[in-house]
């Protein structure tokens, strides 16, 4: 069929894309509906942010229902299989979850626009999780940048344009680094198709865009030394927001840079091309800690934070095994679970929801709101990498993946990181227990009771994937 | 069955402690004091119990929850579940509710370590381990450094335990491996030793053992008595367990190549124990060394490869158990009453406190080795067996170590019991019987063992012949041609 049409889309290709589809149009609905509303009811957020889960919701049945069922659409330029599928599912869930924290954030007169901002950029992580060739990297990329740079200046705190500026700017260097790679990539072989690439000469063209690439992906990753960015945007941006950021964009630059790094590069020459990449997760691990050490804010401690862990999950990825795909994808569902649930607590901590929270508002939590420091508790030990959470576990199968692709050393730096870290989460552990006196500490609770879901299934994930680690099975092929 | 409600009753305990209110010190002391009986129990009713298993991991390697009895592990448990007890029935004050709930997750936990017959299992439990007293320390200690200290040291000793157990794992293919001979994978490449340095660093840190043991003298001092108690007494044993029961059946060549490295860091520690408890006024620290001279013993013991010394290694671990427990249940008595652990602040209290003035002294007779106690049973099998063994050198100057004990233990008691009244310490009541009650157990189990250490030489006896401690100098001297020829 196919072939008699050449390489005309067929509805095929179209099913392959639907999930992306319907994250995409349920903004077009939510804008629609909103016309009819008016002043600043709650419901007219309670409305756009129902629209927009049941959107992400149906997506994510349908991304189910297709796996681990593999297809290659737009003649290989969308391969939907069971990698793109877990990385739909860990965005859709990041996505609902960020929606929950979003209720009573910012004017209800932008709400409708905010949420579809964050339903187009999810689409755009959709996107990437299964773009195989180089074009479809790109559209991806950009349709989730272009959502977020407006996210960032979402908020009137003054730091939320100097926030938005610098994502602006920084991120389309970004993205020209990755567009020049691209380019010459094409240029030496003649293709954009990640398959066609691993076949090709490594000449010095190809080697120069590869890193030109990479650079770009490392960007969006801030992995060290292209981290600078991360901690201002972080600080800056409304915090569901800034939970969007530390995980849809970096699950969707991760699994571009997967896909590169196991489909796209000629398997005799991928380990000494990669090796720079494994050198930058290994610093992103130390740095990311050390920084984090000297935090004092929230977001920041967390830009610095997940710096760190992505520099875990990229290390995961060396050799290039397929179990230590596997392993990566199942620290980043950790992670994500994790990270998210400390950003739902955060949440619960201030009235709007988007207060500055500074370390100092955790001391004596544990006696003011208990099962809020517990599940903060949990997710910090996670975190920091022990047990009974999937980052203990999720730890384990790295190092596992790791020392038996041969990079012993990457999981040596892995082991000195962690160490490090537990000071970092541990810090505010020690300040939950902390006996101080309540009147100095500034108690704000959040008036939006919807983040107590994101935090209960969070640390109920933490907990049950930390015994139960599903790790996908089906995620091959990554490319057809 | 059994096992695992060895090790989740005890954390379940402790969670549901939280729903009572804060100031219900009785209900949460009834509580924990129950839990650990019934735990004491368990193993005494069912002691060939079934091991439990679930299938955890299926790749890169296998592991899974798998909780089984070894002939160590059994006491191990069980002195746990005895000092558990102890300390639960000292509970008092205003933080007594999270205390006896961490002393439970912290024993469902320490049984997890014991119980464990998976070594990835065993790693999880060891860093849960670390969280409990993580958590004591950092609500009881005014300034956070000694559980800073506490954590970062145990933490990093846990995470190279973890990475040589994936690393065990990718090469043996499954890392449930631990009691069970055939399942035994000999580690023979150059990884063998990293994996064993790994593993020795975690149990290095843990004991403690010269040089790795500047966490424990200022944990154990702020540590609340009854945590201190457990710590001390188990906690510290689960290193040496973990070489009894895990590298010497797994990793016995490597063992071997770092018998003269064992031997140099257990004489250290023997010595230099010793004389810093000689040195040290503050009485908790006293016996802190003093812990860090005897667990080096065991240490050469536990290397030394003679059965005689292996056996001697179990009895002296369960002695030193039940004595440093008495020990510090009684010095927290002392500090209760008198707000001050400093030895020359303290003087004379016998006199007035006869009953306390008795289990104080009786602790320090079991430590010092008196024989008919406990103690004196460990040390003496152990010494003959180095002698024995052909480490006459070793056991000579490990003598000198033993020998000031006596010197130590007594200096501290005559300085808090004995000598004139010091005449600005408050007068307060004798031991009340709940306290009795707490340190009798203690007493006479090493007054038993002392007497009677047959049950435990047997249980250790039968270890000893599944796995010779032998292997650790024989298979030097079967790998050393094999070395030679392979150049």
């Amino acid at each position: 069929m196919s072939s008699a049409l050449g390489n005309f889309p067929i509805g095929a290709d179209y099913a392959a894309l639907l999930p992306a589809f319907i994250v995409a149009c349920t903004p077009l609905a939510i804008l629609f509906v909103d016309l009819f509303l008016r002043g600043s009811s709650m419901a007219r957020r309670a409305i756009a942010v129902t629209l927009a889960v049941i959107g992400l919701l149906a997506a994510g049945a349908l991304e189910a229902g297709a796996y681990p069922h593999d297809y290659a659409a737009f003649g290989g330029a969308f391969v939907q299989g069971g990698f793109s599928i877990v990385f739909s599912e860990i965005v859709i869930v990041a996505t609902i979850a960020t929606l929950l924290l979003s209720v009573g954030v910012g004017r209800t007169d932008q709400v409708a626009g905010t949420t579809s901002l964050v339903l187009w950029s999810a689409a755009g992580a959709m996107l990437m999780s299964g773009a195989a060739n180089l074009m479809a990297v790109f559209l991806g990329l950009e349709l989730l940048s272009l959502g977020l740079y407006c996210l960032c200046a979402i908020s009137s705190r003054v730091t939320a344009r100097e926030s938005a500026l610098k994502y602006l700017i920084l991120s389309s260097m970004a993205s020209g680094f990755l567009l020049y790679g691209s380019a010459l990539l094409f240029g030496a072989t003649g293709s954009v198709a990640f398959s066609s690439l691993a076949t090709a000469p490594v000449t010095p063209l190809f080697a120069l865009g590869a890193g030109l690439f990479f650079v770009g992906i490392a960007f969006k990753l801030s992995l060290v030394p292209f981290h600078a960015w991360t901690p201002d945007v972080y600080e800056g941006a409304p915090l569901p927001v800034t939970a969007f950021m530390s995980v849809v964009t970096k699950a969707g630059t991760l699994a571009v840079f997967a896909r590169f790094a196991y489909a796209a590069l000629p398997p005799d020459r991928a380990s000494a091309i990669l090796l720079p990449i494994w050198v930058l997760a290994a610093a992103s691990m130390l740095v990311g800690n050390l920084a984090a050490l000297a935090q004092t804010d929230m977001k920041r401690l967390l830009a610095y934070s997940g710096i760190a862990q992505v520099g875990y999950i990229v290390a995961s990825f060396a050799g290039q095994s397929v179990l230590g795909l596997r392993y990566a994808i199942l620290y980043l569902a950790g992670y994500t679970f994790m990270n998210l649930g400390v950003f739902a607590v955060v949440a619960l901590m201030s009235r709007d929801g988007d207060a500055v929270v500074g370390l100092g508002r955790f001391a004596g939590l544990a006696y003011r709101r208990p099962w809020l420091a517990a599940a903060m508790t949990l997710f910090l030990i996670g975190l920091a990498g022990l047990p009974p959470t999937i980052g203990f576990t999720g730890k384990v199968l790295i190092l596992a993946a790791t020392t038996s692709a041969g990079y012993a050393w990457l999981a040596g730096v892995l082991i000195v990181g962690t160490a490090i870290s537990a000071y970092v989460y541990f810090k505010i552990v020690r300040a939950m227990f902390a006996r101080v006196d309540p009147a100095h500490v500034r108690d704000e609770r959040s008036t939006n009771p919807l983040p107590w879901i994101a935090v209960g299934v969070c640390a109920a994930a933490t907990f049950v994937l930390g015994i139960v680690p599903l790790a996908p099975s089906n995620i091959l092929p990554l490319v057809k | 069955m059994t096992l695992t409600a060895l090790v989740l009753g005890p954390i379940v305990a402790g969670l549901l402690l939280y729903a009572l209110p804060r100031s219900a010190t009785n209900a949460a002391r009834a509580v924990a004091a129950i839990v650990a009986a019934l735990a004491f129990i368990a193993p005494l009713v069912d002691p060939s119990a079934p091991d439990a298993a679930a299938r955890w991991l299926s790749r890169p390697f296998t592991a899974s929850f798998h909780l089984g009895f070894g002939p160590l592990s059994y006491w191990l448990v069980l002195l746990l579940a005895l000092i558990t007890f102890s300390a639960a029935l000292t509970l008092k004050g205003d933080r007594a509710r999270e205390i006896a709930a961490q002393l439970l997750v912290l024993q469902g936990a320490m049984n997890g370590v014991f119980l464990a017959k998976d070594l990835l299992l065993f790693a999880l439990f060891w860093d849960l381990m670390l969280i409990p007293v993580f958590l004591v320390l950092i609500t009881t200690s005014a300034h956070g450094r000694p559980a800073w200290k506490y954590l970062i040291y145990n933490l990093v000793g846990g995470l190279t335990l973890l990475l040589a157990t994936a690393a065990y794992g990718v090469l043996a293919g499954t890392t449930d491996v631990i009691g069970n001979p055939t399942a035994h994978f000999s580690v023979v490449s150059a990884w063998g030793l990293w994996i064993f340095a790994g593993i020795a660093f975690a149990f290095l840190v843990k004991t403690p053992v010269f040089p790795f043991h500047t966490w424990m003298p200022e944990t154990y001092a702020e540590l609340p008595p009854p945590m201190v108690a457990v710590v001390s007494a188990v906690q510290s044993k689960a290193g040496l367990y973990g070489f009894m029961a895990i590298t010497l059946p797994l990793l016995p060549a490597q063992m071997g190549q770092a018998q003269t490295l064992m031997f140099a860091l257990g004489l250290a520690g023997l010595i230099y124990g010793a004389l810093a408890a000689l040195g040290e006024r503050d009485a908790k620290k006293v016996v802190a060394y003093s812990s860090l001279s005897h667990l080096g013993l065991i240490l050469l013991a536990v290397f030394s490869g003679s059965s005689l010394a292996y056996i001697g290694a179990l009895v002296y671990i369960v002695a030193h158990g039940l004595f440093s427990a008495a020990l510090f249940l009684a010095l927290g008595a002392v500090e209760q009453r008198e707000e001050t652990r400093d030895l020359a602040r303290l003087g004379g209290l016998a006199a007035r406190n006869p009953r306390l003035a008795g289990a104080l002294m009786l602790g320090a007779l079991a430590a010092l080795g008196l024989p008919g106690l406990a103690g004196f049973a460990g040390e003496i099998l152990i010494l003959t067996g180095l002698f024995k063994a052909g480490w006459t050198l070793a056991a000579v100057i490990a003598l000198v170590p033993v020998v000031l004990a006596s010197a130590y233990m007594l200096r501290m008691f005559q300085g808090i019991m004995n000598g004139p009244d010091v005449p600005d310490l408050p007068e307060r009541r004798d031991l009340t019987w709940l306290e009795s009650l707490a340190i009798a157990p203690l007493v006479a189990a090493f007054v038993w063992l002392g007497v009677n250490p047959g049950a435990l030489t047997a249980a250790a006896d039968r270890g000893a012949r599944t796995t010779p401690p032998a292997a650790i100098t024989s298979s030097v001297a079967v790998e050393a041609p094999r070395v030679v020829s392979s150049r």
